[in-house]
């Protein structure tokens, strides 16, 4: 069932941060400037979970949760906050209005996404624009060998999008047999830490499932490796063959 | 008086602006000497927020127009070409001042000067200059990642000086 989200926040630039952050999962997003529309919105609507500013004009986000806790109909609709104050009191209050989670700003995509999980199931979306899988995206097969090609940067769209795929993946190549997974970077134009969690993510996932992976990259993502605990260790084949080669 | 003279503002503001690039643009900034800085040329874009309260003051943060739209492209995700107005280039400056500023404003309560935050403000132009009267406190930091500056000035008092 597509999940519906609403995000209220005075900012274009953290509403479209949250929609991208959400656009890998079968959700639908509505946004709200401000606490007055939020709150039309959510009555509307009734959304399953509300990422929520807190400093807005017109209505700030403080008081839109406090009218929305005194709407039985929409009191027990969960509440991520965004804040960008860190401070002990501003955290005290908003953890006493009853929110889900809050999040306090600067924050990614990928992070919002990781609490939402937390409160709500997100499904991946099954297709997108054009009727491209999101797994015939990163993945394809090579003889028995199943290859997965990361794009040339990493940002919280991308990010979300293979932590949604990677449960569905092992399952598939589990359920047909297959051990073996070509992780292809050679597109890839940096390493940065957006890449390691998400080869985090890929190595923690497909290992637990006893899939053996092999890295493809360029010489240069195999000397910055070198500058990353997390990867001074994974040995980097130059071609695809080479990494076949390698099981 | 005495505890606003004791805040390291510097150190607030350098941890504030390195976490908020970093995170927000993917961008490594470092703190460089003011000396250095040569004044921009053409369009800038200031970001300022105000704190009220027992502490009263404001918070600037100095991009040139050129720089703003970078940091527009990073925040957002996309190309220079794809940025479809300034409204979404004072955006993004008036989201990263808030962040910015948020992050201050917390540093300050927890060091009991409590204070309330503005919603950010955008001024843009060319050749010209701030200048707030009758703090007791100001402060100007700059920040560089490779040729792109950010100056960062802060304005304080308290409601004994």
């Amino acid at each position: 069932m597509t999940l519906k989200v609403l995000t209220v926040d005075d900012s274009k630039t953290i509403r479209m941060i949250v929609k991208k952050a959400f656009k890998p999962f079968d959700c639908e997003l509505s946004e709200g400037e401000n606490g007055v529309e939020g709150l039309a919105l959510a009555a509307k609507i009734r959304p399953d979970l509300i990422v929520l500013d807190i400093t807005m004009p017109v209505m700030n986000g403080i008081e839109m949760l406090e009218k929305l806790k005194g709407e039985p109909q929409l009191k027990d609709i969960p509440v991520i906050m965004l804040t960008a104050e860190s401070g002990k009191d501003n955290v005290m209050k908003i953890v006493k209005m009853g929110v889900k989670d809050y999040m306090v700003k600067p924050f990614k995509g990928d992070e919002l996404i990781e609490r939402a999980q937390k409160i709500v199931k997100l499904e991946p979306k099954k297709a997108e624009k054009g009727g491209e899988d999101v797994l015939k995206k990163y993945f394809s097969e090579n003889d028995d060998v199943h290859i997965m090609m990361l794009p040339n940067k990493i940002d919280g769209t991308v990010s979300a999008e293979i932590k949604a795929v990677l449960e569905p993946k092992v399952k598939e190549m589990t359920g047909a047999g297959a051990n073996q997974l070509i992780l292809d970077l050679s597109h890839l134009s940096k390493v940065d830490t957006s890449l390691i969690r998400v080869m985090l993510s890929i190595f923690n996932d497909f290992q637990k499932a006893d899939i053996n992976i092999r890295v493809v990259g360029t010489s240069s993502i195999a000397a910055s490796f070198k500058d990353f605990a997390e990867t001074s260790e994974v040995t980097v084949y130059k071609s695809t063959e080479e990494a076949k080669g390698a099981f | 008086m005495t505890q606003m003279n004791t805040i390291d503002v510097k150190d607030f503001v350098t941890n504030a602006i390195m976490d908020v690039f970093d995170t927000m643009l993917s961008m490594q900034m470092e703190p460089a000497d003011l000396g250095s800085v040569k004044a921009e040329d053409g369009n800038r874009i200031v970001g300022s927020v105000s704190f009220a309260g027992k502490l009263m003051g404001s918070m600037n943060i100095h991009v040139s127009e050129q720089f703003a739209r970078i940091m527009t492209a990073a925040m957002l995700g996309m190309e220079l070409e794809e940025i479809e107005s300034n409204e979404d280039i004072y955006d993004v400056i008036g989201e990263l001042s808030n962040m910015v500023g948020g992050d201050l404003k917390s540093r300050f309560c927890d060091a009991g000067l409590t204070c309330e935050l503005s919603i950010p403000s955008i001024t843009k132009g060319t050749d010209f200059k701030i200048e707030p009267q009758d703090w007791a406190r100001h402060e100007c930091f700059a920040f560089r990642m490779k040729k792109d500056v950010a100056l960062v000035e802060v304005y304080m008092k308290t409601d004994q000086t």
